[in-house]
């Protein structure tokens, strides 16, 4: 271990989704290496951060790694965070960073969003009669179909507690691209659940 | 609302951040209300968003140690396996089970970041809801409602954050004399005196199918009148009917907001387990009259929204129903 250690007195439960202040002050006992606050910090954060991750690359082990190469940069890099975004999209972008950077040998593609958003239809399609048939478990099932843009952007709206804003900085794209990758993604999910459906 | 004033729909972003879990606009709020098409969009919406939660959830839980120390985690069994590097970290960092602190010591120099959780603190929050294995029951007492989520205080003491979106089903139930006022359409469950009725069950609104205990003879129509005492029922063959109530009267508001519920009162919320320690709710039903004790178990016979409302409903007429 190293780092100094914080405030023994302090409480470990500083921090709160909408707490940005206690976020903020959070990070700084961080950078001053105080180990309760990162342990808070990863109680707060870990599994929303790894559940993305794993959504992205669909290894456990491989999430995991990515994760704790997420949590050893916050601990080393907590004084750069400057406030301009939430903590929360703060740290899944270094998490997403990280990803960028274990599957760069796998090439993360630059998809073209216009290839992503298959135009759907004005009035409701089979896919869409797919999507109110469906059960929560084929849902999921078909989420991990998906093209990994397609699960990242779903899992930055639905399962990360971010604003689309947001998700937006995360992605590093404008929020209306945001929107029609979340549509195009609903989409594809409907369509395979069609063709599933179709399969039984 | 839509911008595009062409179109009176919710627009896409409302309609994600209502699945998200964010509040949304009076307006669009009432539009929800009316326009079925916007609440298949909704439940479309919500579907794709259960689906990314419900994944995240069974995703990590298996791998991870420290979010088991998160006091507001509704957890089933507090069994966690590490794995990969965390497994490594959780040996390295020795078997003290009996702590209760999360003790993290960061190895700058190795890059390992070890991390040892151990001690209770994990008991379950939730229960299984019979009928839909896919749905979590949290119970307890409301300690407070914050936008469009809410604490419950489970009977453990601890506490289970609530989230809701637009299409959640929100009922409330007690001696809420005070909730029927003049005109408002309601069903009154009683026992007839002469030309008066003497409420045990007052349903304001559109009323549940569950709200129907044995016994009673169900009269519909508009309040007049009204006071703590009774009130004037019109109903739609124009006949007058008096109603008397009590502070027994068990009044039910099938469609409530969250604005409307107390502090204090049991609650049970039915939905999905998130990942970030809160239930995503697709039912709330609120009874302050309850006789038996707070448990209740939840028991539906789907997973549609409508047999959740309809369980929640037989809930909410518990009071009167086991009385």
């Amino acid at each position: 271990m190293s780092g100094p250690r914080g405030d023994a007195g302090a409480p470990i439960f500083t921090v709160s989704r909408d707490g940005a202040c206690d976020e903020a002050a959070l990070l700084g006992r961080i950078g001053q290496g105080d180990e309760d606050a990162m342990a808070a910090f990863y109680r707060e954060h870990g599994r929303v951060v790894l559940a993305q991750v794993l959504l992205v690359v669909g290894e456990r082990v491989l999430a995991e790694e990515i994760v704790q190469d997420a949590m050893l940069a916050v601990w080393r890099g907590a004084g750069s965070f400057r406030g301009e975004s939430s903590v929360r999209s703060w740290v899944i972008a270094i998490a997403r960073r990280q990803t960028r950077d274990r599957l760069r040998g796998r090439r993360l593609r630059v998809v073209d969003d216009a290839f992503l958003a298959d135009q759907p239809g004005s009035g409701p399609g089979p896919e869409v009669t797919a999507l109110d048939r469906a059960e929560l478990a084929e849902v999921k099932g078909a989420i991990r179909e998906l093209a990994l843009p397609h699960r990242e952007v779903l899992g930055l709206a639905f399962g990360s507690g971010l604003s689309l804003r947001e998700v937006a900085g995360v992605l590093e794209i404008p929020v209306g691209t945001v929107k029609s990758r979340l549509a195009a993604a609903r989409t594809a999910l409907s369509r395979i659940l069609n063709e599933k459906g179709q399969d039984r | 609302m839509n911008a595009d004033t062409r179109s009176p729909h919710l627009d896409l972003e409302d309609l994600i951040a209502g699945a998200a879990g964010q509040p949304l606009g009076d307006r669009a709020r009432e539009h929800l209300a009316s326009c079925r098409h916007c609440q298949l969009e909704a439940n479309r919406w919500n579907l794709v968003a259960d689906g990314v939660r419900g994944l995240a959830a069974a995703g990590p839980q298996a791998a991870v140690g420290p979010a088991a120390a998160q006091p507001a985690r509704p957890r089933r069994t507090g069994q966690r396996e590490m794995a990969g590097p965390w497994r490594r970290a959780m040996l390295v960092a020795g078997s003290a089970a009996a702590a209760l602190v999360l003790l993290v010591g960061i190895g700058a120099v190795t890059g390992y970041v070890h991390v040892h959780l151990s001690g209770p603190g994990t008991e379950a929050a939730l229960t299984a809801v019979t009928g839909c294995t896919q749905l979590d029951q949290a119970d307890g007492t409301l300690e407070q409602v914050n936008g469009s989520g809410l604490v419950i205080k489970t009977a453990s003491g601890r506490p289970v954050t609530v989230t809701t979106t637009m299409t959640t089903f929100v009922s409330m139930s007690g001696a809420l004399l005070g909730d029927i006022t003049d005109g408002a359409s309601v069903m009154v469950r009683g026992s007839r005196s002469d030309a008066t009725i003497n409420a045990a069950i007052v349903t304001v609104g559109q009323p549940f199918s569950a709200v129907n205990p044995p016994g009673f003879v169900p009269v519909r129509g508009t309040v007049s009148g009204a006071s703590t005492a009774g009130f004037t029922l019109l109903t739609s063959g124009g006949t007058r009917v008096r109603v008397t109530t009590s502070s027994d009267t068990l009044v039910v508001v099938p469609h409530a907001s969250l604005g409307q519920l107390q502090a204090g009162t049991s609650i049970f919320a039915v939905g999905h387990a998130g990942l970030d320690g809160t239930l995503s709710a697709r039912g709330l039903a609120a009874v302050s009259q309850l006789r038996s004790g707070p448990h209740v178990g939840v028991s539906v016979k789907g997973c549609s929204p409508s047999s959740i409302a309809e369980a929640l409903g037989a809930i909410s007429a518990a009071p009167v129903s086991a009385g």
